[in-house]
């Protein structure tokens, strides 16, 4: 297989506990981890490496499950399996806990911020999504709660450009949720996948989407926009299934992360190996086709459970697993 | 030629017996079964009634107190949250509740209970409503 992916620094980041997610703050220059030690760990960069800036403790009861950035790269929200969801506020190099957010009756999967940083969606396992609204005065306040899955909801994404929602569930489906006369709905249900869909990740400009699934498969969606005879467009919401990369995977693939810079597809697997898969040029864009570009078998000792690009520097990725560590790569192409 | 008309009768008679008898059980039994299951499902329909009819109504007098206790202030913050109430009240009125077997039923009850979770995330209620929201959830029609 291709050499095009190598290792910077690996981190001892969660000793003997599983490391969840890996997320970089808007400007590239921190990256936050969590896991199930119930801590949050800020790494930054000092010269060459990476090291541990700061460790936030003690804001939740149980595994801290997902992390998401406000776009302003000042907040940072936690999504724990305590039922709540931390909201901190970075204050010159620290982080505070600002307030935590109650309400799903059960673990918290995932949280998002909308690309205005006005709105924060959360997930849980008792089947709903929350939309919360957040004020000048920093206050959160629920705008929605929807139940439009039948299972465990795993993932909520927000679309880059409008504010339109994702969400990914233990029912297989896909929902997609807009705002309608002030009110929240499901305005289209993508179904395809044959498994729990583990994660979602839209493209630089929002118009196609990657899902990866149980099913050991990652599907791209494009968004048709209905028209009418005239050429108008019609409200209604259609995704379409175009392409579905499978016969990589040899697990579930748990994380799937649409680099904003080069277009590069990375994925996180339980099969302990990270991949990227690169767009072919000149494809049909009603049916594209992507090749696998760099595969790092044994990229960690246990399931890959996350993956994320930098958005500021093209080519580097980090990734974190169950057993605890995370690993900063370089991926070069190959010319 | 009566004769023989007779015994065929009778015959007949003995021989139809059983089929005879088996139609009339079968009848006797199926009204009977009819009444019985009509008690049944009254009886369940009853009470699966009463409850969503718990739960609706405790969501109305939910909103009418919370929007009594609220209605008077400038504060912007307050105006949305009766503004929440107001379109809680609006499903709750809205309700199909007055046709037990239209499936907009179950959408509607569905909506009522995330707008109920919304609205007492908003006014931060944290008090379990479990007896009063949960006993008609588990209804099977």
């Amino acid at each position: 297989m291709k050499e095009n992916l190598t290792l910077i620094q690996r981190l001892n980041a969660h000793p003997d506990s599983r490391c969840w997610f890996v997320g970089w703050n808007p400007n590239g220059t921190l990256l936050a981890s969590c896991g199930g030690d119930k801590a949050i760990r800020i790494w930054g960069r000092e010269g060459d490496s990476w090291v541990c800036k700061g460790v936030l403790e003690d804001g939740h009861q149980r595994t801290v499950r997902k992390l998401a950035w406000s776009p302003c790269g000042n907040y940072l929200a936690s999504a724990s399996f305590d039922a709540t969801t931390c909201i901190w506020k970075k204050k010159n190099d620290d982080f505070e806990s600002l307030t935590v957010l109650e309400g799903h009756e059960n673990e918290v999967k995932c949280v998002s911020w909308a690309p205005s940083g006005n709105l924060l969606a959360t997930c849980s396992r008792d089947k709903s999504v929350w939309i919360w609204e957040v004020d000048e005065e920093d206050d959160y306040e629920c705008v929605t709660v929807l139940n439009s899955h039948t299972q465990d909801v795993k993932h909520v994404a927000w679309h880059p450009t409008q504010e339109l929602l994702v969400s990914a569930s233990y029912d297989n489906n896909i929902c997609i949720y807009k705002e309608v006369d002030d009110d929240w709905e499901c305005q289209a249900t993508l179904q395809g996948h044959t498994s729990t869909v583990w994660n979602l990740s839209f493209s630089a400009t929002g118009e196609r989407l990657a899902s990866c699934s149980d099913d050991r498969t990652v599907k791209i969606w494009k968004e048709y926009l209905a028209e009418s005879g005239q050429g108008e467009l019609i409200g209604d919401i259609s995704w379409k299934c175009v392409c579905t990369l499978s016969g990589y995977h040899g697990r579930a693939v748990y994380d799937v992360d649409w680099c904003r810079l080069t277009g590069a597809l990375a994925t996180a697997s339980g099969d302990d190996a990270v991949r990227v898969f690169k767009e072919e040029s000149s494809t049909d864009p009603d049916q594209p086709l992507f090749s696998l570009a760099a595969h790092m078998p044994k990229a960690h000792s246990q399931d890959v459970n996350s993956v994320a690009w930098n958005p500021k520097e093209a080519g580097l990725l980090a990734t974190c697993s169950d057993s605890g560590d995370i690993a900063i790569w370089r991926f070069q192409e190959q010319d | 030629m009566a004769l023989e008309t007779d015994d065929n009768d009778m015959f007949d008679c003995i021989l139809m017996a059983d089929e005879k008898f088996r139609g009339e059980g079968y009848q006797e039994g199926f009204e009977k079964g009819t009444y019985q299951g009509l008690q049944t499902g009254r009886k369940h329909g009853a009470s699966h009634g009463a409850k969503l009819s718990t739960e609706i109504s405790f969501y109305h007098g939910f909103v009418v107190t919370w929007k009594c206790l609220l209605q008077h202030g400038p504060d912007p913050k307050l105006r949305k949250r009766v503004k929440a109430l107001e379109s809680f009240q609006y499903l709750i009125q809205n309700c199909n509740c007055d046709d037990p077997k239209s499936a907009k039923l179950q959408e509607d009850m569905a909506k009522l209970r995330c707008k109920f979770k919304q609205v007492c995330s908003m006014l931060s209620i944290q008090t379990d409503f479990k007896d009063y929201t949960k006993t008609s959830q588990a209804a099977s029609f």
